[in-house]
């Protein structure tokens, strides 16, 4: 299965230079650029962790292909990789955009756990399979 | 002779004594000041007047200040109670309507203290209560309204607001998608909830319960919801991402109501639907309960067109959006433009501005003919639904923005591959123009080529794209704005 | 983006005979940043025609691979040397200018560091303070005055060694990204390189900047008064003319920076001495450095018989 949060998760995998022009894109409109990766895609995980702090002063989108290569060294197709676009501005305060631009090469996805309640009603969890292994040892490189 | 009213009229003053008894002119009563500088703190009206033959416009527009606030036909004494001159609502300016003969907009300035604070009610009451129906009209349609900011903030606004919403749903940089399931009436539950779970797990983000889906004889609503939620917890698993699907807690009674809007909350659910037709009461009812709940309420405006269509008489739908506004629902259908309803390009783009500004410039070509400070009220997330398809994606996004949510009924559950394929068909198209836009391409120009070459790697894509390619709903619009940015000299 | 412009332009009709590089100048408005540098420094004439020399080659260049001819990313790291206050920082900014109107670079910035800026404290700071600043730059060009300062021949566990060795990588992998400038004194410029031959190869034109010369410099107080509404009277001007030949020989002589700094303090004591005086003041008296304004300066205290 492949795990479809983000903006472009229904598009091919995007090459470095479709990264390049999005991560632009975030820059021009004066927002400022976060990476985070995680192990654990739950879709109600919010807060992956954070690949050093949000980029608040590029002007290009170079420097973000240099941190981006330096997460993936670190992290590698292990970890989902994903990047964001956060706008500060009064009313907004928060994230823009936010796209997957790492995934590990096989996801075995998610498990429906299903408990009886009473009038017919099932109480329902979402647990992904690699969830079962300790952080960092979820996903084969 | 302004014996009594130090601020009548300086054109025409009384033959008699103001609070003399009888019939009087509602201009000399003091519901006619052209002089009057309206105060930050008034609500301000503009309606539509068109007069009966021979009734001067003047005097219609005074006859509306009298009728939505202190004014009968007749004097009364016991005006001489209040300080009715700060009461008495106050029509500033009558202009004749631009290329309409016999039709004038009507100013109104009301004073803030004649409304209840934080009441959508009392201000329909007020505003809209007795005076669609004076006779001395042809007709009266009330155009935009200007709110102060000290009246904003005794309401509640958006429950969740488009932020907060977006948050929820780790949804960012994208119009979130969703899809009304079809057939509207028949399916039995089991059925129905199988066209909610194919739908999401094709890619859309929502699925949604149609206007008049109650709790009808085919399908109760104890098990719509249940199917539904099963559907939407499989989706997610399926996917990894958060799904919702908008169950109708439409009902008889505010009780009834309730019980299914917990009812849903406990499953699990993160919104909920209801129709505009169960009224403003009932709805900031709803807004309150949703706020509290943490639930995204998403409101049908289902019923308006009866009264926001036709330009002479009714409410504008802009004037409808300010009020879901200040009632606090999350979501608010507010026209396709290229769709199958009813919806100038012009017209739209003010209502959108409406639901998502912190602050609407006056904008007379859009309709909106006053500044508006929505004082950091939640924004409303606007929803285009009827009639659009894949193969518009580039026109969508172009017009409304990407804080929408666009409806692909018939567009997913048309698909000649099925439901998932016609989700998948949706989402791709929507993600593959995005990612253009932010590219730096012109989608409106580039638009079907982006389409067609998204398509090379999506089949479901390219067959819909094939089986709507040519459709398109091109009539003409009935309420259009009445300025329009260059006046073409008639011939 | 560029590419694309540039191949539907030649691919509408056959590729044309002959090329008009002035046109092309004028075009890429390059011209107009040589002309502001033209007015804004005054003299420099040897820095002027190295710049125009470095546009004259980058725009063949660019022209060249528009033709399809064979050519690879030029190198276009540079050293600025010379003495403070000759105009090493204004011409960077406007080089800046010139690479990004040509396509060198994307975002045409500058940004100016010192060795604080790039060298951290302690174990593990340097290569992120590096890295930042490296980032801030990237699209644009990075100013590194005093760029010696990195390199202590006497420390080999200085952590200015970490900054160089992350500069010298991204100078040679990210070419199409970043330009970077070293700055400072000529004869210490040297040296460095003497020690560091991984920048001498990587930088591809050195740029001398004279000192300014007497007339010259009274030309740029002139400049910098009228760009304030004030002037010199006739005595103050022969005055400050005996003040640019004194301090001069002094120590710290940072030529235009020397000069700013002068003319901030005969101001000052200008305004104090119409305070000192009773009876009004004329608008030409607002706006005129007399010679008591230069002359109380302590750079003539050497020199009494001038006072």
């Amino acid at each position: 299965m492949r795990i479809t949060q983000g903006c472009f998760s229904f598009l091919p995998d995007l090459t470095d230079d479709q990264i390049r022009s999005q991560a632009q894109y975030i820059i021009d409109k004066g927002w400022a650029v976060n990476l985070e990766y995680t192990d654990d895609p739950h879709p109600r995980n919010t807060y992956w962790e954070m690949w050093d702090l949000p980029m608040f002063d590029v002007k290009d989108a170079a420097a973000v292909m240099i941190e981006l290569d330096a997460c993936r060294k670190a992290h590698g197709d292990r970890f989902y990789i994903r990047l964001s676009g956060f706008d500060a501005s009064h009313g907004w305060e928060s994230v823009r955009i936010s796209f997957i631009v790492g995934r590990p090469k096989t996801e075995p996805g998610f498990r429906l756990l299903r408990q009886e309640g009473p009038g017919r009603r099932q109480i329902y969890a979402t647990q992904a399979y690699a969830a079962d292994r300790p952080e960092g040892d979820r996903y084969k490189s | 002779m302004s014996l009594f009213d130090k601020r009548l009229t300086p054109t025409e003053a009384p033959k008699r004594g103001r609070y003399s008894a009888g019939v009087m002119e509602y201009r000399d009563m003091g519901y006619w000041q052209p002089d009057y500088e309206p105060k930050d703190t008034d609500i301000i009206a503009v309606f539509r007047v068109t007069p009966q033959d021979g009734v001067d416009p003047v005097e219609a527009s005074a006859a509306v200040a009298g009728e939505s606030s202190t004014a009968t036909w007749t004097v009364v004494w016991t005006d001489r109670l209040t300080a009715c001159d700060k009461y008495r609502a106050k029509c500033y300016r009558v202009d004749p309507v631009p290329n309409a003969p016999g039709v004038y907009f009507a100013f109104i300035a009301y004073e803030l203290d004649l409304f209840e604070p934080g009441s959508i009610a009392n201000l329909a009451a007020s505003i809209i209560g007795n005076v669609f129906g004076f006779k001395p009209l042809k007709a009266l349609r009330l155009e935009d309204m200007r709110f102060p900011v000290a009246y904003v903030k005794t309401f509640q606004g958006p429950a969740t607001g488009i932020v907060v919403e977006r948050e929820r749903l780790d949804k960012f940089g994208r119009p979130l998608l969703g899809a009304t399931v079809k057939p509207k009436l028949g399916l039995s539950g089991r059925n129905y909830g199988r066209v909610v779970y194919e739908a999401l797990k094709g890619g859309l983000d929502f699925t949604k319960d149609d206007e008049n889906i109650n709790s009808q004889p085919f399908m109760h609503w104890r098990d719509r919801f249940l199917y539904c939620m099963e559907a939407v917890n499989k989706a997610q698993a399926a996917t990894g991402e958060v799904k919702g699907s908008y169950l109708n807690i439409t009902a008889a009674t505010m009780e009834d109501m309730y019980e299914r809007a917990e009812f849903a909350k406990e499953l699990g659910s993160v919104i909920v639907m209801i129709d505009l037709v169960i009224g403003y009461t009932a709805i900031q009812s709803m807004a309150k309960w949703a706020r509290r709940n943490d639930m995204i309420l998403h409101l049908h405006r289902a019923g308006h067109s009866t009264y926001t269509r036709q330009k002479n008489h009714g409410v504008s739908f802009r004037v409808i959006a300010k009020w879901m506004r200040l009632a606090g629902v999350d979501h608010i259908h507010a026209g396709t433009v290229v769709g199958k309803l009813e919806g100038d390009p012009n017209a739209t783009r003010g209502y959108y501005d409406i639901c998502r500004e912190d602050y609407n410039p006056q904008n007379l070509e859009h309709g909106l003919f006053f500044d508006q400070h929505w004082a950091s009220l939640n924004k409303l997330m606007p929803v285009a639904s009827g009639g659009i398809h894949a193969g518009q994606m580039h026109q969508l996004i172009d017009l409304l923005g990407e804080d929408v949510v666009l409806q692909f009924g018939g567009g997913t559950i048309g698909h000649p591959m099925g439901i998932a394929a016609g989700a998948t068909a949706n989402r791709v198209a929507l993600e593959a123009m995005i990612f253009a836009r932010n590219a730096g391409r012109d989608i409106l120009q580039e638009g079907p080529q982006i389409l067609e070459d998204a398509a090379k790697a999506c089949t479901p894509l390219k067959q819909a794209l094939d089986t709507w390619k040519d459709v398109s709903f091109n009539y003409a619009s009935t309420d259009t704005p009445d300025f329009v940015p260059t006046v073409t000299p008639a011939e | 983006m560029e590419g694309s412009e540039i191949s539907m332009e030649s691919g509408s009709s056959a590729p044309p005979e002959t090329i008009d590089l002035r046109r092309e100048l004028a075009e890429t408005h390059v011209q107009d940043v040589l002309d502001q540098l033209d007015r804004e420094l005054v003299g420099l004439a040897p820095v002027k025609k190295r710049i125009r020399q470095i546009a004259a080659l980058l725009i063949v260049d660019r022209v060249r691979r528009r033709m399809g001819l064979e050519s690879e990313t030029p190198t276009l790291h540079m050293s600025f040397t010379g003495n403070p206050g000759t105009g090493k920082t204004t011409v960077a900014l406007r080089m800046a200018q010139i690479l990004h109107k040509l396509g060198y670079i994307r975002k045409g910035h500058l940004v100016s560091v010192t060795r604080d800026d790039l060298v951290g404290q302690y174990i593990g700071h340097t290569a992120p303070k590096t890295k930042e600043i490296l980032k801030k730059a990237m699209g644009g060009v990075l100013f590194i005055d005093e760029a010696y300062y990195l390199y202590r021949q006497e420390n080999e566990r200085d952590y200015g060694q970490e900054a160089i060795e992350i500069l010298l990588q991204v100078m040679e992998n990210q070419r199409e990204d970043l330009v970077v400038i070293l700055a400072g004194y000529a004869e210490r410029m040297d040296q460095f390189f003497r020690s560091n031959p991984g920048f001498r190869s990587r930088i591809a034109h050195h740029i001398d900047f004279p000192d300014y010369t007497d007339p010259e410099l009274m030309q740029i107080a002139k400049s910098m008064l009228a760009a304030q509404s004030y002037k010199f009277s006739e005595a103050g001007e022969a005055a400050f003319e005996s003040y640019i030949a004194a301090r001069r020989k002094q120590p710290l002589f940072s030529n235009a920076r020397s000069i700013r700094n002068a003319l901030d303090r005969a101001r000052l004591r200008h305004a104090n001495r119409y305070f000192e005086q009773d009876g009004p003041v004329s608008l030409d008296d607002l706006m005129t450095i007399d010679a008591p304004d230069v002359l109380a300066s302590r750079v003539f205290d050497s020199h009494p018989s001038e006072k």
